[in-house]
């Protein structure tokens, strides 16, 4: 049984790349139902006319077949519109009018000047809710700016403290912190407006700036600098407070355990599991958890010594079994073999029109008694043109009509290819 | 080996009963030479004279010197009886005084200063020495001259009115001498203060100890019901308001009692396995959390009296704490003799005295390394130093002889018959 | 000055009776470190509060007892906060510790060298024998001291005093032997250690019955408060409550027949005479008792004590601090004491036991008691833990 706790949800995604994406499709999840809005003519970011890194292999267009969007995009519909025309807008107008929920991530003032601004949507529908995920929030004076996670990520001091203690900052890696966390904070944000209108009967907006939605995730390295006046430090793995704790080398080719033991009775649980139960033992100076951060430099370097001969795996069942913090540092394809995930039946194996059946990863949480289930694969583009336009409305000469000015569309032209056709993948994909 | 803490410290005591000897006895324990100054002629309260009296134990020699109460409490000192009434015995206090490094008295206030031995003279005599007074309700104020025992202390600071049984009266609660006990544990922490401070100003202090106020410092959460939340505290009995069970219970026997405490919900879950109900603790029971045990006291003192009566205390107490619970016998006044704990510690202490049977006596109240108190001196016989402390302080024998032809000193009290 | 200016008293084990044990100390000037768990130890958990509503800084036991100290929070059951007790008993004159006894012997034997501060250990059984290792509580050492046994009446439970009483008495008397052993190293240079077990010191002080059947025998009989064979002795009422006597002897006994219009009586073989006394009893009662009846307590206390009748009003907790006496001496004080809101809670204290050179001076001051862990980070300062340190050791727990 699928989760119920959001049937009858109506909710118009319209966001690309992670946050908004997976935060409709979280929405989803719980049983909402979730149609996502298209941009056409120009596909977006997830949606690459030409193969890349992320493509998994198959036929059909390629932008069909990317891993990021699949896994971004489940249990929802597909529509793919131009607002930029009039059938096109008419058609969001309409699902906007029979919404509870319009979600959409452009960037500030972008949606005002396609016509579909809170201003807009508030009278198309006085009892839809709307949040908006503009990088730097839309409200303020970034009006126009772009960014991705990343972007975010250096903006809020983050990437400041990452990377090696000793590294440039060339040298630390990008990363997409805030779609994690924006994802889960959109939900939030959802069923905190609905609540609302619950008691009042009316909509609202929500201006969540997806960079203050970021910053909060990190109130210590703000605190350093506010408290104390001073910047926080990059650590790599370490912790100022706690020794040992880092990724040490075990036996392996490029193998490497995370251990941590933060107090002393994790501590004697480690040593123990080391073989070295003495180092926990009074009045041995590395007993106590000042005398730990003493001797930094000589705990790692024991540990090291201890962890080299000995597979990542082992160690982890080892010193958890004795009662210490460890885990195997794991590549992507070593998570399917966690015996825990399957247990859980975490994993899904999704059938997709173009991929075949392909692995997945499963859900952030569930629910009794009704648990999550994946019920619609990743949607085509306007795979659900037809089905939602009926729904909205329209006869079927007016959908044919709509597809064939370029309003609605269920594919992108191919690079180089022949110019565009409407009914392109549908002729494509099915007999 | 004897107390060696207090060598070379001299006390002179002028005290009766208990909060005064008591405390001045503990000196003796650490070691310090106490000379107890009796009065004489007159016998004090604790010296009766004549049987029968509860107090006397059987035997021949003089009552007054076979008082059940006077033994633990005037161990380790030396003792004169003089008269310091008479001129010359006053003079005998006064050498007592420029010899000692401690004055303690428990008379009623102001009545040393009346018999010529108030602050200012004794300073005057002995700029050293420091004052112990004890007067029930200190030195100064409305109640000058007023007198009373350990049990008016305990009416007057509200800890008579919390006693006894939840159902009593105030004319059944059974009158006790607690500030006794508590008041010579405070006056010698303020002595060995007095004792620092001479050594950074080369004077005696004046400690002015109101009985009351001391046994007040003891109950300060009486009077916190009053002022915090304007409540009278209630006669609890052995019941605690916050902790279920926590009484005493009655055991297997005649007249047998146990008491039963259980702390923590792990103490209570202790219980509950060795009363074979371990299902009392588990989850889901009422009576598994601290809160459903004091909503449902009565219940749960049912079921804990049924357990404590299927055996004696001692055993019920033996199985409880084997398993972590708080539990102990209720002990009649002979059964510490029982105790393989008291006996373990080699506790009770033989004592010779010529005038006693030859029993165990009460051990000491606490245990030092490396110098333990020892029971050196019995408590001594109604003047029995007198020679050997006038001889110290200067008088010659003859100058003896003849104080005692005056019946300045004496050494025994005059036949009552 | 404060007579115990100078000296270094750490208390260990957050209990009612640690509490107790150092209460002096800071009170007379001493400079006392509270160690306690950082989940806030027993003495802070004990009833009354202000408006019954529990909090670790706010009960009455320890905003009584725990005046003029500081707190440092401290897991003692890892390496880690033992490690930083050692420094903080490297700088000590004396420890008083209340602990499990095999915790208080681990913790001993830690400072059993001959530069260590010298020790009082507060034990239920002593630190040794079959039962070192049990645990006992107020109401047990009662019942183990035959203290119970004398406060009851036949055929009913024994009975402990007010609550924790018999607890206080063993911290007082550890309190005291501390100060003591202190004295000692100062004249002999010998380090010393005291254990005070909690059944010895009370039954080796007064109102226990063992004592005196020690003796003699004697065996008091488990009766009600007023008793029959030596009167009068306990409490009476009169007009407004009760009246106390301990007047049974003479002169006290005469004086009082005296007073109430019966001086007869005090000649009278009948209330004289040891053999016949009990018999008596109501006899008396109905000579005494029609003159209590119509007298206030405090005319009664008054006009016995002129007469050289020991005597005292029965009081209760809201009577005792407006009493004449108590306010003359101001036997009670009142301290501002940090609450969980805003305002100070005012709290009133009992002052100091004895007053020492004047009523009034400054020897003994009662100063507020700390909040759980308020000077945990200035100690650790003192100490020459980095902040980094003190971080690590907050972050696991240790201190709090």
């Amino acid at each position: 049984m699928t989760t119920r706790a959001l049937a009858g949800l109506r909710v118009v995604e319209m966001t690309e790349a992670w946050a908004g994406p997976v935060g409709a499709s979280l929405l989803g999840d719980m049983g909402a139902d979730v149609v996502k809005v298209e941009s056409y003519p120009r596909s977006s970011m997830t949606r690459p006319v030409r193969p890349r890194e992320a493509t998994m292999p198959g036929d059909g267009p390629p932008y069909e077949r990317d891993a990021l969007h699949h896994q971004g995009n489940r249990n929802k519909r597909n529509v793919c519109l131009d607002i930029r025309t009039e059938g096109g807008a008419e058609v969001l107008r309409r699902l906007i009018a029979g919404a509870d929920l319009f979600i959409e991530g452009y960037s500030s003032g972008t949606i005002e000047r396609l016509g579909f601004g809170w201003d807009a949507v508030h009278e198309i529908n006085p009892r839809a809710c709307m949040i908006s995920l503009a990088g730097w929030g839309v409200a303020g004076l970034y009006a126009g700016k772009v960014t991705l996670g990343a972007g975010l990520d250096a903006t809020c001091g983050h990437m400041s403290v990452r990377g090696y203690p000793d590294g440039p900052m060339e040298d630390v890696r990008s990363n997409f912190h805030s779609d994690a966390t924006g994802a889960a904070t959109t939900v939030c944000a959802a069923i905190t407006a609905l609540e609302q209108r619950e008691r009042t009967g009316e909509g609202c907006f929500t201006d969540f700036s997806q960079w203050e939605g970021l910053v909060w995730q990190f109130p210590g390295l703000l605190s350093e600098w506010t408290m104390n006046g001073r910047l926080p430090d990059r650590l790599g793995n370490r912790d100022p407070h706690i020794v040992p704790h880092g990724v040490y080398r075990a036996s392996g080719d490029d193998e490497w355990v995370a251990v941590a033991a933060e107090d002393d009775e994790q501590w004697a649980a480690l040593a123990s599991a080391l073989g070295h139960g003495e180092w926990a033992r009074e009045p041995h100076a590395w007993a106590t958890l000042t005398g730990r951060l003493r001797a930094r430099e000589a705990v790692d370097r024991a540990i090291t010594t201890a962890t080299r001969e000995r597979s990542a795996f082992d160690l982890a069942e080892a010193v958890q079994a004795a009662g210490a913090i460890c885990a195997p540092v794991v590549s992507s394809s070593q998570v399917l073999m966690s015996p825990q995930l399957q247990a859980r039946e975490w994993n899904h194996i999704i059938e997709h029109r173009w991929t075949g059946p392909a692995m997945v990863g499963g859900f952030l949480w569930q629910v009794e008694p009704d648990p999550l289930t994946w019920d619609r694969p990743t949607a085509l583009v306007g795979e659900h043109n037809e089905e939602v336009l009926i729904e909205l409305g329209y006869s079927a000469p007016e959908i044919a009509d709509l597809l064939s000015a370029g309003a609605i569309a269920d594919g992108y032209p191919q690079p180089g290819g022949a110019p565009r056709s409407p009914g392109l993948q549908r002729r494509a994909g099915d007999s | 080996m004897s107390g060696e803490v207090f060598r070379g410290l001299r006390v002179v005591e002028l005290s009766e009963v208990w909060a005064g000897p008591f405390g001045c006895s503990l000196l003796g324990d650490l070691g310090a030479d106490v000379v107890k100054l009796e009065t004489y002629p007159r016998n004090s309260e604790t010296r009766p004279l004549r049987e029968p009296d509860p107090r006397v134990a059987d035997g021949d020699g003089p009552v007054y010197e076979r008082v059940n109460t006077h033994h633990h409490g005037n161990r380790n000192k030396r003792n004169v009886a003089v008269d310091i009434r008479t001129e010359e015995g006053a003079e005998i206090l006064r050498r007592l005084i420029r010899w000692g490094d401690v004055l303690v008295e428990s008379f009623s206030a102001g009545t040393l200063a009346r018999m010529g031995f108030g602050w200012e003279v004794v300073h005057e005599l002995n700029p050293r020495l420091t004052m112990v007074s004890l007067a029930g309700w200190g030195q100064e104020g409305p109640y000058d001259g007023y007198i009373m025992f350990g049990v008016g202390f305990d009416a007057m600071t509200g800890h008579a009115s919390v006693r006894g049984y939840p159902d009593g009266t105030m004319s059944d609660v059974i009158p006790i001498l607690h500030s006794d006990a508590t008041v010579p544990l405070a006056w010698i922490f303020g002595v060995v203060g007095a004792l620092m401070e001479r050594e950074r100003s080369g004077e005696g202090s004046r400690l002015d100890l109101a009985q009351i106020e001391e046994l007040s410092t003891n109950v300060p959460h009486l009077i916190a019901e009053w002022t915090l939340n304007h409540r009278l505290p209630q006669r609890l009995g052995d019941s605690d308001p916050h902790v279920v069970p926590h009484g005493c219970y009655r055991a297997a026997g005649a007249d047998a009692w146990v008491n039963i405490a259980a702390e923590t919900d792990n103490q209570w879950a202790a219980l509950a396995g060795v009363a074979g109900h371990p299902e009392w603790a588990e989850d889901g029971h009422p009576w598994a959390s601290a809160a459903g045990r004091v909503r449902d006291r009565d219940a749960v003192d049912a079921a804990v009296t049924a357990y404590a009566g299927s055996a004696d205390a001692w055993a019920i107490a033996d199985a409880l704490q084997e398993a972590g619970v708080i539990a102990a016998p209720v002990l009649a006044p002979g059964d510490p003799l029982l105790s393989p704990q008291l006996h373990a510690r080699e506790w009770f202490q033989a004592v010779d005295h010529p005038f006693l049977p030859d029993r165990l006596l009460g051990g000491f109240l606490w245990r030092m390394r490396p110098d333990s108190p020892s029971w050196d001196r019995r408590a001594a016989l109604l003047g029995e130093h007198n020679d050997e402390v006038l001889l110290e302080l200067g008088y010659a024998p003859d100058e003896i002889a003849r104080l005692r032809r005056a019946d300045v000193i004496g050494n025994r009290y005059p036949d009552p018959a | 000055m404060q007579p115990l200016v100078g000296l270094r008293v750490v208390e260990v084990g957050g209990t009612l009776a640690a509490g107790v044990a150092t209460k002096r100390y800071s009170d007379f000037g001493a400079r006392v470190i509270k160690v306690e768990p950082p989940t806030g130890g027993e003495i802070r958990r004990l009833a009354p509060f202000p408006d019954d509503r529990p909090h670790l800084d706010t009960g009455a036991m320890h905003m009584a007892f725990d005046t003029g100290k500081r707190s440092l929070a401290l897991d003692l059951s890892t390496p880690s906060g033992r490690e930083v007790l050692d420094r903080v008993l490297a700088d000590a004159d004396l420890l008083i510790a209340h602990q499990p006894v095999p915790e208080l012997r681990a913790l001993l034997r830690r400072v059993d060298s001959e530069s260590g501060p010298c020790t009082v250990a507060i034990t239920a059984h002593g630190l040794d024998g079959p039962y070192a290792e049990r645990i006992e509580n107020d109401l047990t050492l009662f019942g183990w001291s035959t203290r119970a046994h004398r406060h009851s009446v036949q055929g009913r439970e024994p009975l402990r005093y007010a609550p924790q009483v018999g607890m206080i008495q063993v911290a007082n008397t550890a309190g005291m032997l501390g100060l003591v052993a202190v004295w000692g190293r100062r004249q002999d240079g010998r380090r010393r250690d005291v254990e005070v077990a909690g059944v010895e010191a009370l039954m080796g002080n007064v109102d226990s019955s063992f004592f005196l059947w020690a003796v003699n025998g004697a065996v008091q009989p488990r009766s009600a408060g007023l008793y029959r064979g030596i009167y009068p002795m306990g409490a009476y009422p009169c007009k407004d409550g009760h009246v106390l006597f301990s007047a049974a002897r003479h002169p006290f006994f005469t004086n009082l027949c005296r007073v109430i219009g019966h001086p007869e009586a005090a000649f009278d073989p009948r209330f004289t005479d040891p053999s016949q006394r009990a018999d008596h009893f109501e006899e008396f009662r109905a000579m005494l008792e029609p003159w209590l009846a119509v007298r206030t307590k405090y005319d009664i206390f008054h006009e016995m004590q002129e007469a050289g009748v020991m005597c005292a009003p029965v009081l209760d907790a809201s009577e005792v601090m407006t009493d004449p006496q108590s306010v003359a001496r101001r036997s009670y004080v009142t301290v501002a004491q940090p609450g969980p809101g805003d305002e100070p809670i005012e709290v009133t204290v009992p002052a100091a036991p004895y007053r020492m050179n004047g009523l009034h001076s400054d020897r003994w001051q009662a100063h507020a008691a700390p909040r759980l862990g308020e000077h945990t980070g200035e100690i650790l300062d003192e100490l020459g833990y980095s902040r980094d340190e003190q971080i690590a050791l907050f972050r696991a727990g240790v201190t709090g």
